[in-house]
């Protein structure tokens, strides 16, 4: 059947693909937390202990232990125990096979920091801000900069010459940097914009003027620290691409054919997309990542720093809940540009039909 | 296109801008007003739950914080003495305290808190919490009139072996008391499984007997409201309400955003850590003092040693590193100069703690920045450093073999415990002490802590303020009750000092932390204390290294007046929420000024 529909085989293949480095993905995500030797009821114990004698201790850990899985326990929910008295461990496998029959059911445990939450609940309440404050940056930021790009190329001239330099400093600030920068301008030099947090904090959240404007207004540095970055980074691969696209044959043929200027470009322009599209991809699978910074340059609400409290104290179930988003958004972004790809490069589409 | 979407963005850049342009004064649509709300920078991490018997709640729910769910008494550290919350009145026995319930005394719903749900909430939630820490110091909690119809006095019994008054009071000042009918069901519900009673998260309209209620939480913030029916705005208070109408917790990302709320007027009071706390000045944050150290010294972060291993087991060795510690260093460079001088010991030379300090002793046997008495005390274990142009190879015992390089370690990222431990590795090295700085993440100390898998640690004992001070400290670094070996865990003395049975094994020790809490006349435990205290300094178990603030408590007066300072210490420096801080919100006013 495959062999009558190209398309649908390259989709399946890829697909496969896909899902088999998703799989490796997830075992490595699950695994490489748990290989030290401390866990995350050691650094419990540490905020818990205070004051505690031994038995007292030894019955909250043990408690603990139950309560997050890390030991044996029979069908009563008794911990079961070595001849020493010591609990026996759960060992990671166990822990793994119980992770993928849980996450089947939709289920992804609760924190362990952060305990009682559901890590569902800490991902879902988390997620809208990060989108809000990811995608409209990098999409915007990622047409714009290619649009700066490519006019500067074009162009040449003052455009060039004022631009390229300004777009070259702006995306070699490292992110954080360029995030404390605004805050302390425009935070705490000028106090023009606030700096901390999404919302005036007289007000909770909710579809009205009063909220809508203030969210607004705590967007501005958050948006232009992740914008800015993403114009400047784009804009400059764009101008390359496309000063290279204006020396080819196919540029320098159509000029001497009398093309039209505008068609040109458009022919230009489609030709160095290509590789910028990948670029974003793979912006758009590191957003959480990059959220993270962000979000914690201006305490803007979103997952950076459920997951980096997850992270500094082994918070197993929300640390691998987190990589699963990422993981899952790295995967799709790309997956959906390699079908894109697929479609808009001509020279991939006849590969694909040539080989049917 | 492209151009046009430039245009589009920056247009809308622009009326954002704008719009933020706008002063933030008294606008009709907030739903917290700022002149009505007090803010406070205390919520570290979104929260997770107010169930106040969950181990790590959220505020106001957690340990200290009295605004919901009450105590029986608070603590003042700055006076040393309990103040009435929900116990009118102690009484102490021989055998046990006595407590009075005040009569006033109800639950947000009205119905009167008795002496019984004191004894239920230690009886039954408490008692199922494993390891609930109460009980290591109480064999029964009662209700002594049990017939009446409203009891209101419950006895606190202690243990027959070693019986710890000191202990019990300082858990009456953290224990919060519970309403009977609310957690029975509850307790039901979770079929007396402690786990599954933690799940409940409390947020719906809780009951405590406090002065605010749980208002609303997000992962932004968390809202308290005022309970204008609250029974000790009469009954103690005089009829006057608590100023601020709301508290709202801000939920931050880190340390500098509490700072940098707390110098906009963004926040009122804060207990983060403020580095050069004098340059914010003139922003409007203050502290206790308006001078150094700003913060009242309570606690004393300590190196702990592990007798466990060689040399340390020897005490020349022991004070010798003692002896080669700048202190005059630590208190300048590592703690931003948030303390006063260092003297040997673990008695506070100044505050409630002074009248046990003795400054003789602390001169004859106590060890002080020294390197000539710290080359003196290894050359006469037998010690001494082998150095080659000016540095330090290696160093010998008596026996004339290596000694392996000793490691001081503590959390990697704590700069002002890794300048501590710099500032210690500098002063050994220059006498002959083969010691490295070792930087470890979180995770990795809190393992090795407990463990004993350190040569030199870094940790605070009794880092809670407590009418057991400075016993409590005195007993966390020494006590041999629960003396477990190396890879068993011990929450206290975990350089595992002073062995039952060893040929080192000090009985005076325990002798003195078992006598200490139950004598009644103040000149004997004076001299008990002072007896410690000299033994510490001659032994050296552990070595601590600065005095620092329990918490700190730092506010700024735009928005509200009237916080207790130095000048002013109508109540002791916490945070407005927390222990006998809580106070303070019957005594702010309104400044006038309006924050962001």
């Amino acid at each position: 059947m495959f062999r009558q529909h190209p398309t649908l085989r390259y989709i399946t293949a890829r697909a496969g693909w896909y899902a088999l480095t998703f799989l490796v993905a997830v075992t490595i995500n699950f695994w490489l937390p748990r290989l030290g030797e401390a866990n995350p009821v050691d650094t419990l114990m540490a905020r818990v202990s205070g004051s505690m004698d031994a038995q007292a201790a030894r019955e909250r850990e043990e408690s603990y232990l139950r309560e997050f899985g890390l030991v044996q326990t029979d069908d009563t929910g008794k911990i079961l125990r070595a001849a020493d008295g010591t609990p026996l461990r759960t060992s990671i496998l166990t822990q793994f096979l119980r992770y993928l029959r849980m996450s089947l059911q939709g289920d992804f445990g609760r924190s362990i920091v952060q305990h009682p939450r559901p890590v569902s609940d800490i991902i879902l309440t988390a997620l809208p801000w990060t989108l809000a404050l990811q995608i409209p940056a990098l999409v915007l930021g990622w047409f714009i900069g290619n649009g700066l790009g490519a006019l500067a190329a074009y162009r040449r001239g003052v455009l060039d010459k004022v631009f390229y330099p300004v777009a070259l400093l702006v995306s070699a600030i490292p992110s954080f940097c360029f995030g404390i920068l605004l805050v302390y301008i425009f935070g705490v030099q000028l106090e023009w914009l606030p700096t901390l947090g999404g919302y005036d904090e007289a007000l909770n959240p909710g579809f009205n003027a009063a909220f809508l404007s203030s969210a607004a207004t705590y967007y501005i540095l958050p948006f232009l620290s992740v914008f800015l970055l993403v114009v400047g980074g784009q804009a400059i691969g764009m101008r390359s691409m496309c000063i290279y696209e204006l020396g080819t044959d196919y540029v320098r043929y159509a000029k001497l054919m009398g093309v039209r200027e505008s068609t040109i470009v458009r022919y230009m322009f489609r030709n160095a997309m290509l590789p910028q599209l990948t670029g974003l991809a793979l912006t758009l699978g590191g957003m959480v990542g990059g959220a993270l910074i962000a979000e914690m340059v201006f305490s803007y609400p979103g997952l950076g720093l459920s997951v980096l409290t997850a992270i500094q104290s082994l918070d197993y179930p929300v640390i691998t809940g987190c990589t699963l988003l990422v993981t899952t958004c790295v995967l799709v972004a790309n997956f959906t540009v390699d079908i894109l790809i697929g479609f808009l490069d001509p020279r991939i589409r006849a590969a694909r039909e040539g080989e049917a | 296109m492209i151009r046009r979407l430039a245009c589009a963005a920056l247009t809308l850049a622009l009326l954002l801008g704008l719009s933020g342009c706008t002063p933030s004064g008294k606008r009709a649509t907030d739903e917290f007003p700022r002149h009505e709300t007090l803010r406070i920078g205390i919520a570290w991490g979104e929260p997770n739950t107010f169930n106040p018997l969950h181990p790590a709640p959220s505020w106001p729910v957690q340990q200290e914080h009295t605004v919901i769910y009450q105590t029986l008494f608070y603590f003042d550290p700055e006076k040393g003495t309990l103040l009435p919350q929900l116990g009118s009145e102690l009484r102490l026995f021989p055998d046990r305290i006595e407590v009075d319930i005040h009569e006033a005394a109800r639950w947000h719903d009205g119905k009167p808190v008795t002496a019984r749900d004191v004894a239920y909430t230690f009886n039954s939630l408490y008692r199922i919490n494993p390891g609930f820490p109460a009980w290591q110091y109480l064999s029964a909690v009662d209700v002594v009139d049990a017939t009446a119809e409203r009891p209101r006095t419950v006895a606190f019994r202690f243990r027959a072996k070693d019986p710890n008054p000191l202990m019990v009071q300082h858990w009456l000042t953290l224990n919060a008391i519970l309403p009977q009918h609310v957690w029975e069901p509850l307790l039901a519900a979770a079929k007396g499984d402690f786990n599954e009673l933690i799940k409940h998260k409390a947020d719906q309209n809780p009951i405590g007997s406090g002065p605010y209620r749980l208002h609303s939480y997000s992962a932004e913030k968390i809202v308290a409201e005022r309970f204008d029916a609250y029974w000790g705005n009469a009954a103690l208070h005089g009829g006057k309400l608590p100023a601020p109408r709301f508290l709202i917790a801000p939920v931050y990302k880190s340390n500098d955003h509490y700072s940098l709320a707390l110098q906009q007027g963004r926040i009122d009071a804060a207990n983060t850590f403020i580095p050069r706390i004098w340059l914010k000045a003139r922003k409007g944050v203050r502290a206790w003092f308006d001078e150094p150290p700003y913060f009242p010294p309570a606690c004393m972060p300590t190196a702990f040693i592990n007798h466990l291993r060689a040399p340390l087991n020897d005490v020349r060795f022991r004070r010798a590193m003692a002896f080669a510690i700048n202190y005059d260093d630590i208190r300048e460079l590592a703690v931003s100069g948030y303390s006063v001088p260092h003297e040997p010991g673990f008695i506070l030379p100044f505050g409630v703690e002074k009248r046990y300090f003795n400054a003789e002793d602390a001169q004859r046997v106590g060890t002080r920045f020294d390197p000539t008495r710290a080359r003196e005390e290894l050359a006469a274990g037998g010690y001494r450093g082998v150095f080659r142009d000016g540095e330090l190879i290696e160093t010998r015992n008596a026996a004339g073999e290596r000694v392996p390089t000793l490691f001081i370690q503590c959390p990697a990222g704590w700069s002002d415990w890794e300048s501590m431990v710099r500032i210690m590795v500098r002063g050994m090295r220059t006498v002959g002490i083969d010691v490295r700085e070792q930087f470890v993440d979180s995770t990795a100390y809190y393992r090795a802590l407990p463990l004993a898998d350190f040569d030199l640690i870094i940790a605070t004992p009794s880092p809670v303020p407590s009418p057991a001070e400075p016993w409590a400290r005195f007993d966390f670094v020494l006590n041999s009750r629960d003396w477990a070996p190396a890879g068993e865990r011990m929450f206290t003395n975990m350089g595992r000092f002073n062995r039952p049975g060893s040929p080192e094994y000090v009985a005076r020790f325990d002798e003195l932390l078992a006598r200490i809490p139950v004598v009644t006349d103040e000149a004997e435990r004076a001299a008990l204390y002072r007896e410690l205290n000299r033994l510490c300094m001659e032994v050296q178990p552990a070595i601590p290294l600065v005095y620092r603030p329990k918490a700190f408590y730092e506010f700024n007066e735009k928005v509200w007046a009237g916080f207790p300072t130095a000048a002013n210490p109508y109540l002791p420096p916490t945070v407005p929420s927390q222990g006998a801080g809580t106070l303070m919100l019957w005594h702010l006013r309104p400044a006038g000024g309006s924050g962001p």
